[in-house]
């Protein structure tokens, strides 16, 4: 995955053919102070179908679309309406929806505001959303605390994804979760299971 | 013969249903969001049964082979509640551009009120907004007044008719409905609505052209199998099998698909999979095919 610029319109267009670019340009048009929360989720929700899930430099189209509305809604409402908008996706959205609000918090004003979705996110038993918050996503390093952090580390290794898709890893080790590594290294040695190789940059000192 | 039951109301109905279903050759269904037999007292009630129309219970008819699609409205019961009415109605935008959501429905006129008339006509609106086909119901009491109502406000609201389905239709109404750009829906039911031997009447008079069947099976007594066994009395009658074929896939396969979100793909069983974590064994071997 490339750098994780914030996307906006006018890159989102440049990639897209004139059917989705249309709609886009309406929908995006429509987040306008006072936010029209009904339309906006309900652009959130159909980006998918209505945009297509076409890889751009290694970022869906729906992705970045969901994340360019959603940071315009952001700019045009209340502060005080951010947390609401971030929790009603997350608790209404689907898999890809979600996926794209996790990809997003970073790019939103205050973001460690958000920081209870994004833990709540972490339970999820969901690939693709955990992925979405843990793998090449700079907010976990960012605002989680040393607990939330290394839960997260330690779910990505049962999970079985690759610790080294986690932003910050190196930046963000600490005793406790050397500990909880070698706990889990020492449990799966114990009962003649794999150690996931890459666990060494969890374990050795940076 | 592939079917498609374009009304039936899954969340009631069990597990056991849907594996017959899926052997009497019912390889798709439209469950149409509805009323629950008991009112709703809260916006988030409608919700959360919006989301698992969309959620769980896709879900559930996926571990049995069958492609689970939905409609999305507040039904013309609630609609005269007028607390809950303008609260789900602002919900629905978002539930209508979910995948899978086929058409705005059901709506229509119950008790053929002026709160049910506004509902009706705000939700035509969302149609022609959100670019989805209509599905009506059409009263139990009074219906062929109830339906002369509705085709005078599809007709007002200037949605095109051929994206209008009006269902429950009776050997009354259903005249009336193929004078216009409608289609026509039959629910066969064990007792009221439309039965098997009516519908071969019907389907030998009309034909088989903007004709559609369904069981609208729900949480009475109503039958998930009556699409299937109505197949079977139509070839029994010595109607054309492609004519039986037309009216119980072909048919709802073009009016919902005018949605552009009917994908018929066929799906692999796989009994592992879970739905957030949960799901529909319980403890026995999974089925993968």
């Amino acid at each position: 995955m490339k750098a994780r610029t914030t996307p906006n319109l006018e890159t989102v267009q440049a990639h897209c053919p004139p059917a989705q670019s249309a709609w886009l340009t309406r929908s995006y048009a429509a987040l306008r102070a006072p936010l029209d929360r009904s339309r906006f989720v309900a652009a959130y929700a159909g980006a998918g179908r209505r945009m297509g899930r076409t890889e751009i430099d290694g970022r869906a189209l729906d992705d970045l679309t969901r994340i360019t509305l959603l940071t315009r809604a952001c700019a045009v409402a209340e502060s005080a309406e951010h947390l609401e908008l971030v929790d009603d996706i997350f608790l209404r959205g689907d898999n890809r929806e979600r996926g794209a609000l996790l990809r997003a918090l970073s790019f939103l004003p205050g973001p460690e505001r958000f920081r209870a979705v994004a833990v709540e996110a972490c339970r999820t038993n969901v690939l693709s959303v955990f992925e979405a918050l843990a793998c090449e996503n700079s907010y976990p390093a960012d605002h989680f605390t040393d607990p939330q952090f290394n839960q997260m580390v330690l779910k990505a290794l049962f999970m079985g994804v690759a610790v080294a898709r986690i932003d910050g890893l190196r930046r963000r080790q600490n005793d406790e979760l050397i500990r909880m590594a070698k706990g889990y290294a020492s449990e799966r040695t114990a009962a003649g299971r794999v150690v996931p190789d890459d666990i060494g940059l969890i374990i050795e000192k940076a | 013969m592939k079917i498609l039951d374009p009304h039936i109301h899954m969340t009631s109905r069990t597990t056991d249903d849907y594996a017959a279903m899926a052997a009497a050759g019912i390889a798709a269904v439209i469950e149409p969001a509805f009323w629950l037999g008991q009112p709703r007292t809260h916006v988030g009630s409608f919700e959360d049964y919006f989301l698992s129309l969309v959620g769980w219970e896709r879900f559930r008819a996926s571990q049995f082979g069958i492609a689970h699609f939905c409609t999305m409205a507040l039904n013309p019961k609630e609609a005269n509640n007028p607390t809950l009415a303008k609260g789900v109605l602002e919900l629905l935008p978002r539930y209508l551009e979910k995948d899978g959501v086929v058409a705005v429905g059901e709506i229509g006129y119950d008790d053929q009120t002026a709160a049910e008339e506004a509902v009706f006509s705000a939700q035509l609106e969302l149609a022609i907004a959100y670019e989805l086909p209509v599905l009506v119901h059409t009263p139990h009491r009074d219906k062929v007044r109830g339906t002369e109502r509705s085709l005078a406000l599809v007709k007002e609201s200037g949605i095109a008719e051929h994206l209008v389905l009006i269902d429950h239709n009776t050997e009354e109404t259903l005249p009336m409905v193929l004078d216009t750009g409608c289609w026509a829906g039959h629910s066969l039911y064990p007792d009221t609505k439309m039965d098997e031997h009516r519908m071969v009447k019907l389907a030998q008079q009309y034909g088989h052209e903007r004709i559609i069947i369904n069981s609208a099976a729900d949480w009475g007594v109503s039958d998930p199998l009556k699409v299937p066994k109505t197949v079977a009395a139509m070839l029994e009658a010595g109607i054309a099998t492609a004519d039986v074929q037309a009216i119980v896939w072909d048919n709802p396969v073009a009016f919902f698909g005018q949605s552009g979100r009917l994908n018929l793909d066929p799906i692999a069983i796989d009994q592992r999979e879970l739905w957030e974590g949960n799901s529909v064994l319980r403890g026995q071997a999974p089925v993968v095919e």
